[in-house]
């Protein structure tokens, strides 16, 4: 996998593709503009899963946690205090990073393997989840309101829809370049080294509990400041959905769909699935609300049976054989 | 004291169902190292099954069970040969991702089938109600403790008396000797398989009365039953029991003497400190 | 009875037997020896069908089984007694014992059984509603065999049983493996102890490298110059 990732950095296609991305917004009707922009939110969740899920191959089902704080909280922070949305980010961020270490530190504690840190992460989300419903200050069941957008940056406002998608678009590619440094740093090799045989990794003097909580905190700053960002761009902290385990698992699946342990997996899936995904809400919403969903668990399903890689290695291996 | 009392009572009688949905996820666990995060949503299929069979035929959910069961135990039986059979082994990690998709599908199946207005099921014995001490219990909880309590001890006579039984257990303890000794391996995985969906359709019918349904509720059954199952030690058929009554117990105190959300959040908080201290769960001796 | 022609089986790419062919008849007692490593396990792990041969064939009975089911193979008469006794520990000896004779060809008569196995073994009697873990490792290996006995073999291929064991033990459990034989069960053998071996087979195999490298009645095996230098330390 290595040489892959280091690959990228080289390849024209990865360099093209950005620029592609970023002139965006500056042609695409706005219908289509929300779409791209969504697939960068999601773009930017599954990289900052895959640090966990993918570098250091263990499922977390927490990640919703630290979404809904980075929304929810940042949003609280302004509407009941006044706190200047930048900071609010940065604080939530703080929370997020530091209740990762916390969940990572648990699961070391029970130490059940694998299952266990899906299961225990879940039921964090869970709990997280009944908080956010359950505290008016975190806005309750009826979510957060945000002020009108006016363009203000230094209050965290972006103007149009163009602003937040090349600032999303920031996020989604620290997201990346993120994942790519942790695979050029020791981290990573720990991280590996934890993926392939925990024990052995403790053996030959892996810090595990250190890597896997430093890793955990990383992916969980990385997805409170999309969340922060998402839940501005929406004007709506919607706590059913930035706070709800359900997000976690379209992370999951998006992730997997398009490779875990493929540099390009989590940009194939949640870059190719989620645009596909709202068309279907748009044309088949009212008359089968959920269908994009269903898709995707059946996609998944698919996916895990015939292409256990997930679609990116697929994709690659056919554009070597049609270049060929 | 008679707020306390009705609580307690209460959250015993629902822990013998959160019990039994408990062990159906043991026994998978325990033969084919599989924990399936869409274990709930499969009691939802359950019961809006229950809930079709109502609109159609007016049919009592005690009554319906006795079609929900075999075509539970069937869909079971075809998830697991079909799809998750070939994966088993190979990765762990794959039947977690595997089975979060199935919550997938099953969840939105259910919203696009059914809507996602929140449904209810009338029993003949919904609102009967009956006096314990001076405790006012209603009657749907009694048949649920009562049922569950017979199956779990059905179970247990299974698992300890019978060649079936045996067989699950030899598979537990080690899958290659069970082999060698002529035992079906995947037959028993696949069977077990069926056998603990299918045990959902009967908690679910058992849950019904009272309740109200909507697609979404089955992740916060899984996220109970896993709880559970921890507690129990993954695959300590007493233990798991055990599970059920605590989680049941403090389910019920927290919500009537807590307010909100905390209350909400006791049984979670005792999962996190009964696991501190025991970490390979309530009978483990690890 | 038994025909094994041109195996070649291993683990993921790491090869392990390479064109090994071998036989086994009606009544025999047969000797399969080797160092560790040699591929004595694989081969017999083939025959019980919990390995699946890459190429090769085997046949039982004339009748080809070389990817049948390993419950299937048990019902055929043909029982693993396994390497390191894998006994149900957490189970009794009687539940053990049941177990052994689960298949569809050994239930109907499980209760005659269970009252021979008992015989033969006595201190099973003692312990039987006991957890087999609570045995020591020559009482497990009892009733490791006794669930062979359970399953109505025909044929019992024992993996090192006298591995781990105490010399009176070694003896006790050879001596079994006599009587068994002399009434009349067909017996393939694997063992590390090779002078137990050649006193009870009939004939042997010696594997080495995942090879037959030399086959024989014992007396030609045992004098063979390269078995004398290779497990006799001559």
């Amino acid at each position: 996998m290595k040489p892959e990732f280091f690959g990228i950095l080289r390849s024209p296609v990865l360099w093209l593709a950005l620029v592609f991305t970023a002139v965006l917004p500056l042609w695409l009707p706005s219908y289509y503009l929300h779409m791209a922009t969504l697939a960068l939110v999601y773009v930017g969740f599954a990289y900052a899963w895959n640090i966990v899920g993918g570098l250091t191959g263990q499922v977390s089902l927490a990640h919703s946690l630290f979404v809904g704080i980075g929304a929810m909280l940042a949003s609280a922070l302004l509407l009941r205090l006044g706190i200047n949305m930048w900071v609010g980010m940065l604080i939530a961020a703080l929370v997020s990073g530091m209740a990762g270490a916390v969940i990572a530190w648990v699961d070391y504690r029970f130490r059940l393997g694998h299952l266990s840190f899906a299961l225990i992460t879940l039921a964090f989300a869970e709990v997280g989840e009944l908080v956010v419903l359950g505290w008016d200050f975190l806005g309750g069941a009826s979510g957060l309101y945000l002020p009108k957008d006016q363009g203000n940056l230094q209050s965290f406002q972006f103007g149009g829809s163009s602003g937040y998608f090349w600032f999303l678009m920031l996020l989604a590619v620290l997201a990346l370049g993120v994942n790519l440094a942790i695979l050029n740093s020791p981290l990573g090799f720990f991280l590996r080294a934890i993926r392939g045989n925990e024990g052995a990794a403790q053996a030959v003097g892996v810090n595990v509990l250190r890597n896997k909580m430093l890793a955990m905190a990383i992916s969980a700053v990385l997805c409170s400041l999309i969340g922060t960002a998402y839940a501005r761009y929406l004007t709506f902290a919607d706590p059913y959905l930035l706070a709800s385990p359900n997000l976690t698992i379209e992370i999951v699946l998006l992730a997997t769909i398009g490779g875990v342990s493929s540099a390009f997996g989590p940009l194939v899936g949640a870059g190719l699935l989620i645009p596909i995904g709202e068309m279907l809400r748009g044309h088949f919403g009212s008359m089968l609300p959920g269908l994009h969903y269903f898709i995707y668990g059946l996609l998944l399903v698919v996916v895990i049976i015939a292409l256990p890689q997930g679609l990116a290695p697929a994709f690659s291996r056919l554009y070597r054989r049609f270049s060929n | 004291m008679d707020m306390l009392a009705q609580a307690l009572i209460q959250g015993f009688l629902i822990g013998g169902t959160y019990g039994l949905v408990a062990l159906g996820l043991g026994l998978i666990y325990s033969v084919s190292n599989i924990v399936s995060f869409a274990h709930g949503d499969f009691m939802s299929l359950a019961m809006y099954l229950s809930v079709s069979l109502f609109a159609a035929f007016a049919m009592d959910p005690y009554v319906s069970v006795f079609i929900t069961f075999p075509v539970l135990a069937l869909v079971g039986w075809g998830l697991y040969y079909f799809i998750l059979r070939p994966v088993i082994g190979s990765n762990s990690l794959m039947i977690i991702q595997l089975t979060l998709g199935l919550t997938f599908l099953l969840q939105n199946g259910l919203l696009m089938v059914y809507g996602g207005q929140m449904l209810r099921v009338p029993s003949m014995v919904e609102s009967k109600l009956f006096l314990m001490g001076d405790t006012v219990m209603r009657w749907p909880l009694l048949i649920a403790f009562i049922a569950s309590l017979a199956l779990s001890a059905l179970l247990y006579l299974m698992l300890t008396r019978t060649d079936f039984g045996r067989q699950i257990r030899a598979v537990n303890q080690n899958p290659k000797a069970a082999a060698l000794m002529g035992v079906n391996v995947t037959q028993v995985r696949t069977l077990v398989f069926a056998l603990g969906i299918a045990l959902l359709a009967v908690a679910g019918s058992l849950l019904l009365p009272g309740a109200t349904l909507q697609p979404g509720m089955g992740l916060r059954y899984t996220v109970i039953t896993l709880l559970i199952l921890v507690l129990g030690g993954m695959s300590n058929f007493i233990g798991i029991l055990l599970g059920g009554y605590i989680i049941g117990l403090s389910e019920a105190v927290g919500t009537t003497f807590l307010s909100g959300v905390s209350g909400m959040i006791l049984p979670y908080a005792l999962f996190i400190v009964i696991m501190l201290f025991r970490p390979a769960g309530l009978l483990g001796s690890r | 009875m038994i025909e094994i022609e041109s195996l070649v089986a291993g683990y993921g790419q790491v090869p392990v037997l390479h064109d090994v062919s071998l036989k086994v008849a009606q009544g025999e007692l047969v000797g399969l020896l080797g160092a560790n490593n040699a591929g004595k396990s694989t081969l017999i792990n083939c025959l019980s069908g919990t390995v699946r041969p890459r190429q090769g064939r085997i046949r039982f009975k004339g009748e080809d089984i070389t990817n049948l089911a390993p419950h299937k193979i048990v019902d055929l008469g043909m029982i693993q007694v396994p390497e390191g006794r894998l006994v149900f520990p957490q189970m009794s000896i009687r539940d053990n014992l049941m177990l052994g004779g689960i298949s569809a060809r050994a239930r109907k008569q499980r209760r005659q059984r269970l009252e021979q196995v008992l015989e033969t073994f006595p201190r099973l009697q003692e312990r039987l509603d006991q957890h087999a873990g609570t045995l020591s490792g020559g009482e497990q290996q009892m009733l490791a065999i006794g669930r062979g006995m359970m399953a109505g073999a025909e044929v019992l291929m024992l993996d090192e049983p006298s591995l781990g064991l105490s010399p009176l033990f070694v003896q006790y459990i050879f001596e079994t493996i006599a009587k068994m034989h002399r009434m009349g069960l067909t017996i393939l053998l694997v063992e590390q102890n090779s002078s137990l071996t050649f006193r009870h087979a009939s004939r042997c195999y010696v594997l080495e490298q995942g090879r037959v490298a030399i086959d024989g009645p014992t007396e030609v095996v045992r004098n063979h110059p390269a078995t004398r230098k290779a497990y006799l330390g001559m």
